[in-house]
């Protein structure tokens, strides 16, 4: 064929031009990529190399309210192995020293250690446990041991940290400090007693930071600083007093697995401050035992029943619709309304007595008769007697979840014509256990109405942000004598043989209170349930604390008298607040001036301070100022009898010679 | 400095892009060199970067050797090389050894020195030089199918059936430059179409064999099909896939100016960042405008290659500067293509910037074999001048 050159150029240039071609169809790609599919494959870069990490924020310490730490955040830290990292050599060369010192510090035998390794480099294990739960010193200790100081490339160690909330009073209130976890699923936090009730301030705001995933499945910060900054907790100092709250919860248990109730709480109160000094809500769990589960102190309403009756009292006090002695008839214990009856839990009722004996043996039908006679056609003014205190409404406590109370009008739908009546001993309205305890401190108070607080201050660092003040609800809830009336009323429940309360009763130190036994859930008879409550005040004459116990569901078969369920509750707090804190007796005369004693001190100081070369005259002195005196100046003292000095031997003015003997006479 | 640019002979063109490549390519490799140090805990940036200087100023004293030795000689050197090539390339495809863990039997060790060597790249040069020398001397006669076979065929088919087992993209490349080159020379196209059909009957058997008697001699036909797979979409959960995905997605990423220099993302994550996706991170880090530059580069190296060839004073010379010129560029778009994913996944280096080692040195050699003839010509040139200007004929220069 013989090929020529010009030939060898024509076929070159085809060749030439379709790599040209390729050349463009590569260009047409790129371009494509980048245009046409650029923001799918930009976004798959996003999603699949920056992410944004939560930087969780350190929590708040808990304080009591006098400054125990009660839950604090304290890192943790695990150790663990990677036994096939080690070269050989040095495994060998110190796996014996380790177990030793692994040994030393955890107690199980050397060998112990030695053949947990090896097993562990035999089965190829890479993270075999060593020690877990570690705190930050014993962590160092350790991570310092042999090979394991060599770090995680040469030595294998393995250490993760986390952070973990620490009760360092133990036991002590751990169930009512309670804890709060994150829902990532629903965003929301969720747990249970303090911690989740101060989690607000507690919790602190998570920080964001991007980072970039970088090779190994390592993430590398993007820019130098946090996009967001995580913010740290603040630090609470409660009210919770450590110790009355140790005793209210295990008095509040005792009774709840005594009666085999479904739940109660037990709310403990300063009655001037209205600082919530313990708080404590157990519930029976599937297994039977009790947990501090809900927070049924704030946010379960209830009936109240018998212990309302202090609030129709209080009323029918104030419009002197009845004075504490006006004789009332309890109508032989039923009272009819629109065929509904109001019986008295004794059957015939109590007869004829005072208004003061129906509200200390707890009489329905007394209490509702006064009401229904006074209110009956204007239920208003009653109405607005409870209105006017303002348990109508919410405390406004800083915490989630408060129940909000329910109390009709009389131009509400549902008021009928028993509303009024049923209202007069605790039915047909609802309250928190912490309501009712609010308006029996405030009578404890002498009228004045006090927000319960739970938190004293909230600080940052040693700063603090907030303090809660006393905060005054109603300064005056009632008149002044209509307070003495309701106090000595309280005082008679436990006190006198008649009132409901008297099994409380101790001579030793006085209380005053109420019962209440209303019933739950009693439209449907098979289900009839109650509520035992008991809520007052100690001591009787000058209260220092308020208290409320509310059991539900107690075991009928045991007991379901408020008097019989919560009362031993409310008794043993008393009590031990009172041999924890007992009365101080303040002694004016103490330091009143003693003039003969300080006239003889004065004479004796007199002759001590004189320079003496003779023995000094010390008749009239007493002989246990004389032989100080004497045997000071180096001389040998006899002494017969007792009193003051009478007689010296040798007398006064003799020369001074040491261990010379001096008699003293004394009578 | 002076005198080492009086002795550089050739087209300045092709030694001028050989040397923007080369300064070019220590940002692509130095930034994706992170990759190796900290992903596959090899060596240090700094190392990679010496290691890679090294590599290319040894590439360019191949180049400036190569370049020196007269063209004709190549023909001899090129029968001497083949028995010689053929050994090695049966030793290394016994030895099996594996870099890195990576690949399989590509490469041997050269003692001594300790670079591995890739022994198919130095094949191809010697393979392509005896066909455009054998294309050459038969240039006046009507070729035979029958003749050419002994001298044709059978070093060809020989070479490719020891490269094909561990490599099947250099053997597909390596065939198709053949191909090219005969075509060039005047080769009948019936018989080229021919070979071209015998050669896949050949890989069809081979193929087949394997997948029927897999284990009986080492191959990567499993590898073949899986990447065939993955780029015609029906394997998607292949590592090359992800890969692509990744090269892609730095494409994406780097717009039209890129990121910057070392800002890559994707680099930690295409394992052979460094070489057969350097593209990829180019892109990424310096944008549509990087690769078009890079795309353009090679385009004149392509046309500075046609120039030559065009210009050289014999036949041989014409296909041997296109016999090893074409393969470098045709090599250089394959990178590109797979990166943009217009070809399956091949472990095809980017000639010049691509820190592949020795496949650097052969390139080199390739340049050099190009620079020669095209010294070649200067000095004809030249001497014609001597002559013309002694014989002051002015017509001879208007001849030119």
């Amino acid at each position: 064929m013989a090929i020529t050159e010009k030939n060898i150029s024509n076929r070159l240039y085809f060749v030439a031009g379709c790599m040209f071609l390729f050349a463009m169809a590569v260009v047409v790609k790129l371009v494509t990529i980048q245009v046409v599919e650029g923001d799918h494959y930009k976004k798959k870069a996003e999603d699949s190399t920056i992410r944004n990490f939560v930087i969780e924020p350190n929590r708040g310490n808990l304080y009591s309210d006098d400054g125990s730490l009660l839950a604090t955040s304290v890192t943790r830290y695990d150790v663990r192995f990677d036994a096939v990292t080690p070269k050989q050599e040095v495994f060998e060369a110190h796996v014996k020293a380790l177990s030793d010192s692994l040994s030393l510090v955890f107690g199980k035998p050397s060998s112990y250690y030695q053949n947990l390794m090896r097993k562990a480099r035999a089965s190829k294990n890479r993270y075999l446990l060593l020690a877990r739960d570690l705190g930050y010193t014993d962590y160092l200790r350790v991570s310092n041991f042999p090979m394991l100081d060599l770090g995680p490339y040469k030595g294998g160690r393995i250490v993760e940290q986390e952070t973990q909330r620490e009760h360092p009073l133990g036991a002590i209130a751990e169930r009512s400090v309670g804890w709060e976890k994150f829902n990532a699923e629903t965003s929301k936090y969720f747990g249970v007693g303090l911690e989740r009730a101060f989690g607000e301030y507690l919790r602190g705001k998570q920080g964001r930071r991007l980072k970039q995933k970088i090779a190994k499945g390592q993430w590398k910060p993007i820019t130098d600083y946090n996009e967001v900054e995580p913010v740290d907790g603040y630090d609470v100092v409660s009210t919770i007093d450590i110790n009355i709250q140790d005793v209210a919860h295990h008095a509040l248990l005792t009774q709840l697995e005594k009666y085999n109730a479904d739940h109660g709480c037990v709310v403990v109160m300063e009655v001037e401050t209205g600082e919530v000094k313990a708080i404590s809500n157990l519930g029976r769990t599937k297994s039977g035992t009790y947990y501090e589960r809900l927070n049924y102190a704030i946010g379960e309403s209830l009936e109240p029943g018998s212990t309302f009756k202090l609030m129709s009292m209080m009323a029918a006090l104030e419009d002197k619709a009845v004075d504490t002695s006006t004789v009332i008839d309890t109508e032989n214990g039923v009272l009819r309304f629109y065929g509904k009856a109001v019986r008295d839990s004794r059957r015939g009722g109590y007869g004829e007595i005072t208004a003061s004996k129906v509200f200390e043996v707890s009489s329905n039908t007394g209490v509702v008769k006064v009401i229904d006679e006074f209110y009956g056609d204007q239920p208003e003014r009653f109405v607005n007697r409870i209105y006017n205190i303002g348990l109508n409404k919410p405390l406004g406590l800083p915490i989630e979840g408060e129940a909000n109370p329910i109390i009709p009008y009389p131009n509400d739908k549902d008021w009928s014509g028993i509303s009024l009546q049923w209202m007069a001993y605790g039915y047909g309205v609802e309250l928190t256990p912490l309501q009712i305890l609010s308006l029996y401190n405030a009578v404890a108070n002498d009228g004045e109405m006090v927000k319960p607080r739970l938190i004293k201050e909230v600080r940052q660092w040693d700063q603090p942000v907030k303090i809660m003040e006393k905060e005054v609800l109603n300064p005056s809830i009632c008149s002044k004598e209509t307070v003495k009336k309701l106090q000595s009323m309280l005082k008679n429940v436990v006190e006198k043989e008649h009132g409901t309360g008297h099994r409380l009763y101790s001579p030793n130190f006085s209380m005053a209170g109420k019962t209440g036994t209303a019933q739950k859930d009693y439209r449907d008879k098979s289900k009839l349930n109650y509520i035992s409550s008991f809520v007052g005040y100690f001591p009787a004459e000058a209260p220092k604390y308020s208290c409320i116990v509310v059991i539900h569901e107690p075991d009928k078969s045991v007991g379901y008298y408020g008097a019989d369920v919560s009362g031993p509750v409310f008794k043993s707090i008393a009590h031990k607040i009172y041999t924890n804190s007992p009365l101080i007796d303040t002694v004016d005369e103490l330091n009143k001036e003693n003039k003969p004693a300080l006239k003889s001190y004065e004479a004796y100081y007199a002759k001590v301070r004189g320079s003496h070369q003779a023995i000094p005259d010390v008749k009239g002195m007493s002989g246990m100022d004389a032989v100080s005196l004497l045997e000071n100046l180096g001389l040998q003292v006899e002494v017969e009898g007792q009193g003051r000095v009478v007689k010296q031997m040798p007398k006064s003015g003799v020369k001074i010679e040491d261990n010379k003997k001096v008699v003293l006479k004394l009578s | 400095m002076q005198a080492i640019f009086n002795n550089i002979k050739g087209d300045r063109t092709i030694w001028a892009i050989v040397t923007l490549l080369a300064v070019i390519s220590f940002l692509p490799v130095y930034s994706a060199s992170t990759n190796l140090v900290y992903v596959v805990g090899n060596g240090t940036t700094l190392g990679h970067l010496i290691k890679h200087g090294g590599l290319l100023a040894v590439g360019f004293g191949i180049i400036y050797g190569v370049h020196k030795i007269p063209y004709r000689y190549f023909k001899g050197l090129s029968i001497l090389a083949l028995p010689l090539v053929l050994g090695l390339l049966a030793y290394t495809l016994a030895q099996g050894t594996t870099i890195g863990g990576a690949n399989a039997s590509r490469w041997i060790r050269i003692p001594f020195v300790g670079v591995s060597f890739q022994t198919s790249t130095l094949a191809a040069i010697v393979l392509l030089l005896n066909v455009a020398r054998y294309l050459s001397r038969i240039r006046n006669e009507k070729p035979r199918f029958k003749d050419s076979i002994l001298p044709l065929w059978m070093p060809v088919f020989l070479v490719l059936g020891l490269i094909l087992p561990a490599n099947f993209s250099t053997t597909a490349i390596l065939f198709v430059m053949v191909l090219m080159v005969c075509f060039l020379g005047g080769y009948p196209i019936k018989y080229l179409l021919g070979i071209l059909g015998a050669g896949l009957v050949v890989f069809a058997m081979f193929v087949l064999t394997a997948k029927a008697f897999p284990g009986v001699f080492p191959n990567r036909v499993d590898t073949w099909i899986s990447r065939i797979e993955s780029f015609t979409g029906d394997n998607e959960d292949a590592s090359d896939n992800y890969q692509i995905e990744k090269a892609k997605i730095a494409i994406a990423q780097g717009g039209i100016v890129g990121m910057g220099a070392g800002k890559s993302v994707m680099k930690n994550f295409l394992p052979q960042s460094s070489s057969d996706f350097i593209f990829a991170i180019i892109v990424e880090e310096y944008g549509l405008a990087g690769g078009l530059v890079l795309v353009f580069l090679y385009l004149l190296l392509l046309f500075r290659i046609v120039v030559v060839a065009h210009k050289a004073d014999s036949v041989y010379g014409k296909l041997a500067v296109a016999a090893v010129g074409l393969p470098i560029v045709f090599q250089a778009f394959v990178n590109m293509a797979v990166a943009v994913e217009l070809f399956p996944v091949t472990g095809q280096t980017l000639p010049l910037i691509s820190s592949g080692g020795t496949s650097i040195w052969m390139t080199c050699v390739a340049l050099g074999v190009i620079l020669s003839v095209s010294a070649k010509r200067q000095e004809s040139l030249e001497q014609e001048e001597e002559m013309n200007e002694k014989e002051s004929n002015p017509i001879a220069v208007l001849s030119e």
